[in-house]
């Protein structure tokens, strides 16, 4: 018989992730409404209008619509790996999240318990975060292949040669982090950002590692397939690309995975670069708070930088990765090193 | 030479330079192999600091705060067109309420879609200006292209176009427009001398044709027995550009 101590840890963890998985569910709901809008006002128009006030019940109209529609699969796919293929990808998607802290402990005040806002702090954190992301690529290369369609075949095998360039530039450019903070636990990455350096500047990674975040962030945008670089579902020349045979759930399953890996890469974003929920200069600490707009920002930075920017072209993106980013992230390691010495 | 320069592909290139940039070169007071440089350089630093990005960014910025132009139909705003606009036709009577179509046919005759018919009968009850008016007179509005030839052919000012341009539809029974909903309602032709100017000329929707047009307009969504109008509020009225 567990004592009463252990039980209440193990419901607390439980409670944790089903609040991680709710919020992680409905996310992406906000998410297209903003996106959306940000996409209507960079163009001088206005976004959704007509479903609620400023149309802020589009999503759920959208939803109620993706829910209902005729869920098809094409006669001649692989019916069983095209069912799958959705689940695959939005699995590590969700996994991920499993070792991102949000917080530090927080007391509840009214059972006096103090309360870690992660689900776990593993000493491994950022490896696995990689590995897991890296697993979702395989849903994406699945739903191409298994469409049976050259347009999901061609940006499912885009997708994994993108991948395989940008992952490892990506994971590189954490390894100058991970040398600064002498750590692979975020919690600790976090923690070494806190203070600031000569008194007024906050001690952020991005203020010793500029390069290491520029490639971080230039990495992280391929990685999401987002603009410049979503070339697996590029509309011009791939009609949808992987998800083109996809409808109703299933795609929006698809959809879902794509929102949460922008929330994935902000979020990374800000613990390896920006100080995690560490305040900004001489601004009160706040739980939760800062972290959470941090994370909007470079949410909103994304949707900023998708309707600023044109498709770069699959060669100019081959050329980036391997040319540009991989020697710049080893030079990166190096310059670390060579100051760590 | 060989020390200015980097390497002998860049040498190739600024020998083939010389000739090209010789005035250039005796013109401005900076070495030309300078500006070349300096231009390589500026252009590194742009590349290192995200310079193009960081404008491309700034313009969007400058947009997405920007006021929308997105005219916000039917809901709050409408566009009203100018007075010379060619919209959905009218049947016009003159001052004593008298039809003024005489059913001659030449609307039907020169109408390029031949979507007018007309049926003409004899009537001397003081209905039309003569003893001839129009049975039937029915303007297929699908065919019609509203060129305004009919508008032009009238012999007395009878089918004049209107400013009513939302013409669609649940069903096909309003696709071609009769006699009553184009008389409808009673309105003379203002600018013929001697005929009274009415306030309700030019389309059905209560706009008078002594309004100036080319206005976005408030508006309204109506929902009733009648079907969807949008009525226009004339009081709040601004240019759209
Ligand atoms: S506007 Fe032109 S097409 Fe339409 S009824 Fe008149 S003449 Fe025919
Ligand atoms: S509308 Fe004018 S042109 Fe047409 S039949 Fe009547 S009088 Fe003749």
């Amino acid at each position: 018989m567990p004592d009463i101590n252990t039980l209440i840890e193990v419901a607390l963890i439980i409670v944790k992730v089903i609040v991680v998985s709710l919020i992680l569910f409905t996310l992406p709901i906000p998410l297209t409404w903003i996106e959306r809008k940000v996409a209507g006002h960079i163009q001088v128009r206005l976004g959704p209008f007509r479903v609620g006030p400023h149309g802020i019940l589009q999503p759920v109209a959208d939803m109620i619509k993706l829910m209902f529609k005729e869920d098809i699969a094409p006669d001649k796919a692989d019916k069983w790996l095209f069912k799958f293929a959705p689940l695959f990808a939005m699995v590590p998607a969700f996994a991920v999240y499993a070792a991102i802290p949000f917080g530090d402990k927080i007391t509840i005040p009214i059972i006096n318990k103090e309360v870690t806002l992660y689900i776990s702090d593993m000493n491994v954190g950022i490896l696995y975060i990689l590995a897991v992301g890296g697993i979702s690529v395989y849903g994406i290369i699945l739903g191409g292949w298994a469409s049976n369609s050259k347009y999901a075949l061609l940006g499912g095998i885009r997708s994994s040669a993108q991948m395989i360039s940008y992952e490892i530039a990506l994971t590189f450019s954490c390894i100058g982090v991970v040398m600064t903070s002498n750590s692979l636990s975020l919690l600790d990455i976090v923690k070494l950002q806190s203070g600031t350096i000569l008194g007024f500047i906050p001690h952020w990674n991005i203020i010793c590692q500029p390069i290491g975040f520029a490639i971080f962030f230039i990495a992280a945008l391929a990685e999401i397939n987002r603009i410049p670089f979503d070339l697996p579902e590029d509309e011009g020349s791939l009609a949808a690309g992987y998800h083109v045979e996809y409808s109703a759930m299933k795609f929006s399953f698809f959809m879902l995975t794509e929102y949460l890996a922008m929330v994935t890469a902000s979020v990374l974003t800000v613990i390896l670069f920006f100080g995690g929920w560490n305040a900004p200069l001489f601004m009160p600490e706040i739980p939760i708070f800062w972290f959470v707009a941090k994370v909007g920002f470079f949410i909103y930075l994304f949707m900023w930088i998708r309707f600023t920017l044109p498709r770069y072209r699959y060669d100019q993106l081959m050329t980036i990765g391997w040319k540009i980013l991989l020697p710049l992230s080893l030079l990166n390691i190096l310059l670390t090193g060579l100051f760590l010495l | 030479m060989g020390k200015l320069h980097l390497n002998t592909l860049t040498g190739n290139r600024q020998t083939f330079f010389v000739a090209a940039n010789l005035s250039a070169f005796f013109k401005s007071p900076m070495n030309w192999q300078t500006t070349d440089r300096m231009q390589n350089m500026t252009n590194i630093l742009k590349k290192i600091f995200f310079i193009d990005f960081i404008k491309g960014l700034s313009l969007t910025l400058g947009y997405e705060v920007s006021k929308s132009v997105t005219m916000r139909y039917p809901d709050e705003e409408k566009w009203l067109p100018y007075q010379r606009f060619r919209g959905l036709h009218t049947l016009n009577r003159d001052a004593q309420g008298r039809e003024l179509c005489v059913a001659c046919e030449l609307c039907a005759k020169t109408c390029p879609t031949k979507c007018i018919t007309v049926v003409p009968m004899e009537d001397d009850t003081g209905i039309g200006i003569s003893d001839r008016i129009a049975k039937v007179y029915e303007i297929n509005l699908v065919r019609c292209m509203f060129c305004g030839l009919c508008e032009d052919a009238c012999p007395t000012t009878a089918i004049r176009m209107g400013r009513d341009y939302e013409l669609a539809c649940f069903s096909l029974d309003c696709a071609a427009a009769d006699k009553k909903r184009l008389l409808a309602p009673a309105h003379p032709f203002p600018f013929q001398e001697g005929i009274q100017k009415s306030p309700l000329l030019g389309g059905d929707k209560g706009v008078g044709q002594e309004f100036e047009g080319g206005y976005v307009v408030g508006a309204r969504l109506e929902r009733n027995k009648q079907g969807i109008s949008i009525k226009p509020d004339l009081t709040r009225k601004k240019r759209w550009w």
